[in-house]
């Protein structure tokens, strides 16, 4: 019982380490391949990430929140993995000298960082879900969801910022100096933005909609893209043909 | 003709550590601080006359005991002051008041104390787990005792109004100055964990404001009375505030769900 307090005091440690972005530390972590290390920065990845879908998909449905649990940690190690290739490619070209496995490690790390500020926010949102009026109730107003929506966007890009300053600084500390710590972040960050919007189309849908059934995946999941819905919205708000 | 009168050995002067102008006491440099505090009473008494000693204990391992005293404390004021604010519908809200207001509390603890620990960490503070428990510990055992203090005040009002929207009013504005003071402490715990910035602990702040207040309307009615336990109808606060204010009958005693 003893080594299980210390081990998770250690964990948590390593956690608030992140956190609170000691550079020089983080910096020798992504240094060296550390395999239990990594494997703990997945798990909580998988925990925080779906603590906070699981909150997400609550409003809609307990079903629901057992599916957006799943779905949530998924979209970031898919595109953790799937942009892990161009993402290691593209440090070097613009300047920032490290390996494929540091740059891999760096982008875990920074996931990482975002998903504890997720799962922090977890019971927080599951408390505003269990207070919200029931979609499906005769007073549901659009005003709610907007509501709901909002606190949704605040969430989560207050945890992707956070992620992204600490990633930034620790570019800065790997020897690119703030220049080139700007170009390598830019780039990261419009492909994990680029892929990941489109994994959570496919993935879709969170948090739910009252008119249409719970379930894990839409019917149709490859059917259009994310970024074709959106053209397709603008041109209604704008009224083109 | 040598001198055999020994020389003292050279002691530099003592210089005392420079603080910054912006940096507070370090927490123990009066001895007094250092007192441990060993029971219930001593804890009321520090946390009021001497805050600074609790935060030094906070910070000194094993804690665990301290903390336990400070929620015992908590739980124990809240009960107190619930069958205050019960007294005015009287009969079931007499043990429902004080069990809604202490849970709701403990609650309202632990849905903010995930972010609490997450804000201060991205602040760069060092504080463990354990200290941020017992910052947020003093900040409600300070605010429960402040409602004790004004529980006479709240039972008379009880007792010589038929208002439900007055009573909670007043409960509302008891409660909000014995959280500036809660707030006030965790604020000083919280500037001697070296932390950078202070933005993240004013956003928590907002945010456990909002949580206190919406776990009143989900756990209504506290002050009046209703049918069911808890409520039927899921609400936010500000649209239940709302409704109690447009009711025809708010002037009421027996209006529900407040």
């Amino acid at each position: 019982m003893r080594a299980l307090t210390a081990k998770s005091k250690t964990y948590l440690a390593e956690i608030a380490t992140l956190l609170r972005g000691e550079t020089k530390t983080i910096s020798a972590w992504s240094a060296s391949w550390n395999a239990p290390r990594f494997l703990r920065h997945v798990g909580v990845i998988v925990l925080g990430a779906g603590l906070y879908g699981a909150a997400m998909g609550l409003w809609r449905d307990p079903q629901q929140a057992l599916y957006v649990a799943i779905k949530f940690p998924l979209i970031i190690l898919l595109t953790t993995l799937g942009n892990a290739l161009i993402n290691g490619m593209f440090a070097p070209l613009l300047g920032l000298s490290i390996s494929f496995r540091q740059s891999f490690s760096a982008i875990v790390m920074s996931f990482t960082i975002t998903a504890a500020i997720l799962g922090a926010f977890s019971p927080l949102i599951a408390f505003m879900a269990w207070n919200a009026p029931d979609m499906a109730a005769k007073n549901f107003s659009g005003s709610t969801y907007n509501f709901i929506l909002l606190a949704h966007v605040s969430a989560i890009a207050l945890a992707g910022m956070t992620g992204n300053v600490r990633l930034f600084q620790l570019f800065a500390q790997l020897g690119g100096g703030n220049a080139v710590a700007f170009r390598v972040l830019f780039a990261w960050l419009a492909g994990n933005l680029f892929l990941g919007s489109q994994l959570s189309w496919i993935l879709r849908p969170f948090i739910g909609s009252p008119t249409l059934p719970v379930e894990f995946l839409r019917k149709a999941v490859f059917h259009g893209n994310f970024f074709e819905a959106v053209l397709h919205s603008l041109r209604q708000i704008f009224q083109f043909n | 003709m040598n001198d055999t009168t020994p020389v003292p050995p050279r002691i530099p002067p003592q210089i005392p550590p420079v603080i910054g102008p912006n940096e507070p006491r370090p927490l123990g440099d009066d001895p007094s601080e250092r007192a441990p505090i060993n029971n219930v009473v001593a804890a009321i008494d520090a946390i009021l006359r001497h805050p600074r000693r609790v935060m030094f204990q906070l910070y000194q391992p094993g804690a665990g005991n301290l903390i336990g005293m400070m929620v015992l404390v908590v739980v124990a004021c809240s009960l107190i002051y619930g069958v205050v604010v019960g007294t005015f519908s009287g009969h079931d809200q007499l043990w429902l008041a004080p069990a809604k207001i202490s849970t709701g509390l403990m609650i309202s603890a632990l849905i903010c104390l995930p972010s609490l620990y997450i804000f201060t960490c991205l602040s760069g503070s060092q504080a463990r787990l354990v200290e941020v428990c017992g910052l947020l510990a003093g900040l409600l055992m300070l605010m429960t005792i402040l409602l004790i203090g004004f529980a006479p005040v709240a039972w008379i009002f009880s007792q010589s109004t038929e208002s439900l929207a007055w009573m909670g009013a007043l409960h509302l504005i008891f409660w909000f100055i014995a959280t500036i003071f809660g707030l006030r402490f965790l604020a000083t715990g919280f500037s001697h964990s070296h932390a950078r910035s202070h933005a993240g602990f004013h956003v928590w702040v907002i945010i456990f404001l909002l949580v206190a207040v919406q776990m009143t309307t989900a756990l209504r009615p506290i002050i009046g009375t209703a049918d069911t336990v808890l409520p039927t109808q899921k609400q936010f606060f500000l649209a239940h505030w709302g409704d109690c204010l447009k009711a025809p009958d708010n002037g009421l005693k027996s209006n529900s769900r407040n």
